[in-house]
């Protein structure tokens, strides 16, 4: 069946689409919002999509993989908005395997062969 | 042919990660294999070894629920309201904790990735002195060469297979700390530091708990007669610091059965365990249902699978235990060995992390340093903690007899337990130094709160030869129980009342 990709954007949106997939694999990148020639106000996570989009094709079949806009740097900026509360997120981009302790943040979303263990790890 | 790697670890816990990582840095081609064979309940868990996974990290988060749960009654002197009695949820607490855990395992997957060294999860054996085979989950066979071997792979529980039901019934801390369900009314059997904090921290959350011994409570720790407050008499009384700990708890209610053995254990219809034991001191039988027995009888060094022999490497025949010399030096050249599996070394993390760090200094970055074993810091962390560094009372006394050493000691109340009207009685503090010259401090032992934190500052005195009149001449912070070190004058030898009066 192989995996498939949700993109969404803002908590509300992020905690429906995950629920809606309760029971399978969820992967999410969280990354900051992009402008209209597409770009992210937030340099790290310009650099870590293509990283993690490479990997992909490691996912384990039925996975999905929510790519999530968390907001304006403002939004991200405030200490107490959701994803920080909720998520325990604590910077952009976060790579996470829902529903467990495993992630990668910031730099170590750079890293192909940590993207490649996330992905295919127990 | 070469062989892969340069340096291969066996274990990935304390002592194994430590290692690896270490030798990493110096840019050597590094492996790890990590494996943990379920429990016979069938308990497993990720890499990281005893001290993440089933030992200091989810003991020391239980520990914690229980002295929080404490706070909680405390609490009401100091002017909270909050309604009695209060209740604990083990799972709140076991998901928290597994969870925690789980980072752990996590973080250790990402930083042996960051640091490039290559993790096997496979239960090795040698095949000769240079390489080790194993099999994945997968059933795929995986050989691994190395210039180096460094054998890390630690103990696990034992069990006491000789008493019926044991093994089939029983559990041990392996399966302890991952109960997804509260382990109900517990016995844990028999006395060994791992007994006493479980049993504390699982009376401290609530429940029924039983300790079964033997015989002395934490044989192998200070047992040495102090004088007991109510006589005041120059040993006369035999009051142990071990005992010490076990009063507290039993006034806290864990319940102790002493000189007892147990004979079997059996399933009931209801699922309850029916236990029974000898009573050595009545030399009757008795008999009392649990819904957990919990095994605390030692640990055994994992090498059984690990084909020793056919390398030559030489363990002590009664512990089983790989033999090592000051390098970590197994009998067998370029096979080392670090942590809980050697012989004769504290089992504790930071010294086999010391230990793995070191070895793989000498091994890859031109360092001659050896471990120290000496003066290795612990503490118990019992519902009231003990904490120790340097010799105990008998081990002085063995070393130099009993005219040379002085033995400094006090109860002391802290001041947290006033207003919450907390028994201290068992709150104490002794410190053994040697009368002649300077009298240099050899041990120091504290039984109190927070007894690790009052423990590791001096743990540098001791390794710096600090001295009773340099002691003397340190003041104490004010006010906390720490301080009562500072302010030791009375010695057993005056026989005087060493209780502490207020400020």
């Amino acid at each position: 069946m192989g995996w498939e990709e949700m993109q969404v954007r803002g908590y509300p949106e992020f905690v429906r689409t995950a629920q809606s997939y309760h029971g399978r694999p969820i992967f999410a990148l969280f990354c900051g919002d992009k402008d209209a020639e597409g770009r992210s106000w937030c340099p790290d996570c310009v650099t870590a999509e293509p990283v993690v989009r490479k990997e992909l094709h490691n996912l384990p079949d039925k996975s999905v993989f929510i790519y999530c806009l968390v907001g304006d740097r403002a939004y991200w900026k405030d200490p107490n908005n959701e994803f920080r509360r909720n998520l325990k997120l604590t910077a952009v981009p976060t790579l996470l395997k829902y529903g467990t302790p495993q992630k990668l943040v910031e730099e170590e979303c750079f890293k192909a062969e940590l993207v490649r263990m996330l992905f295919t790890e127990d | 042919g070469k062989n892969e790697y340069d340096l291969l670890v066996i274990g990935g816990g304390s002592g194994g990660l430590a290692c690896a990582k270490e030798a990493a840095q110096f840019g050597r081609k590094v492996a790890v294999l990590d494996s943990v064979e379920p429990s016979p309940q069938g308990t497993t868990w990720g890499i990281g070894g005893t001290c993440v996974n089933v030992g200091c990290i989810p003991k020391k988060l239980m520990h914690q629920a229980a002295l929080l749960g404490s706070a909680l009654k405390d609490a009401q002197h100091y002017g909270w309201n909050i309604s009695q009695p209060v209740h604990h949820t083990w799972s709140v607490m076991a998901q928290g904790v597994q969870n925690y855990v789980k980072s752990l395992n996590w973080g250790h997957r990402v930083q042996l990735q960051d640091k490039k060294v290559k993790y096997f999860n496979i239960k090795g054996r040698f095949s000769d002195p240079h390489t080790v085979r194993g099999l994945t989950k997968a059933g795929k066979e995986t050989v691994v060469t190395a210039d180096n071997i460094v054998i890390a792979t630690g103990g696990r529980p034992k069990y006491p297979t000789h008493i019926a039901g044991a093994l089939e019934y029983g559990i041990t801390s392996d399966d302890l700390f991952w109960l997804k369900e509260s382990p109900g009314k517990t016995l844990p059997s028999f006395i060994l530091y791992v007994a006493l904090e479980c049993a504390g921290f699982l009376t401290g959350i609530g429940l029924d708990t039983t300790v079964m011994m033997r015989s002395i409570p934490l044989r192998g720790f200070d047992q040495a007669s102090h004088i007991s407050k109510k006589k005041q008499i120059y040993f006369t009384t035999q009051q142990q610091m071990a005992s010490l700990v076990t009063e507290h708890m039993e006034s806290y209610g864990t319940k102790f059965l002493k000189r007892c053995s147990p004979t079997k254990v059996e399933k009931l219809k209801s699922k309850r365990l029916q236990v029974t034991w000898k009573n050595d001191d009545l030399n009757t039988e008795e008999t009392d249902s649990f819904d957990t027995v919990m095994w605390a009888v030692g640990r055994v060094p994992d090498t059984k699978t690990l084909n020793l022999e056919t390398v030559g490497v030489k363990t002590n025949c009664e512990t089983g235990k790989i033999i090592v010399d000051a390098s970590e030096a197994t009998s067998v050249p370029h096979i080392y060995a670090v942590g809980d599996i050697t012989e004769g070394r504290p089992e504790l993390t930071p010294v086999a992390i010391a230990a793995g760090k070191l070895l793989a200094q000498r091994l890859f970055g031109q360092s001659s340093e050896l471990m120290d074993y000496k003066n290795v810091p612990t503490t118990v962390f019992t519902p009231l903690e003990y904490g120790c560094v340097g010799l105990s009372e008998e081990a002085a006394v063995q070393c130099h007899g009993s005219d040379n050493i002085e033995v400094y000691h006090a109860y002391y109340k802290p001041l947290e337990f006033t207003v919450a009207e907390r028994d201290a009685t068992q709150c104490y503090v002794k410190m053994v130094c040697l009368r002649e010259r300077q009298q240099r401090i050899l041990g120091l032992h504290f039984i109190g709160p927070n007894a690790g934190e009052v423990i590791q500052g001096f743990a540098l005195g001791i390794k710096c030869g600090a001295t009773y009149p340099q002691l003397m001449k340190t003041v104490g912070i004010h006010p906390t129980c720490a301080e009562e070190v500072t302010k030791l004058r009375i010695t057993k030898r005056s026989g005087l009342d060493a209780t502490v009066t207020g400020c």
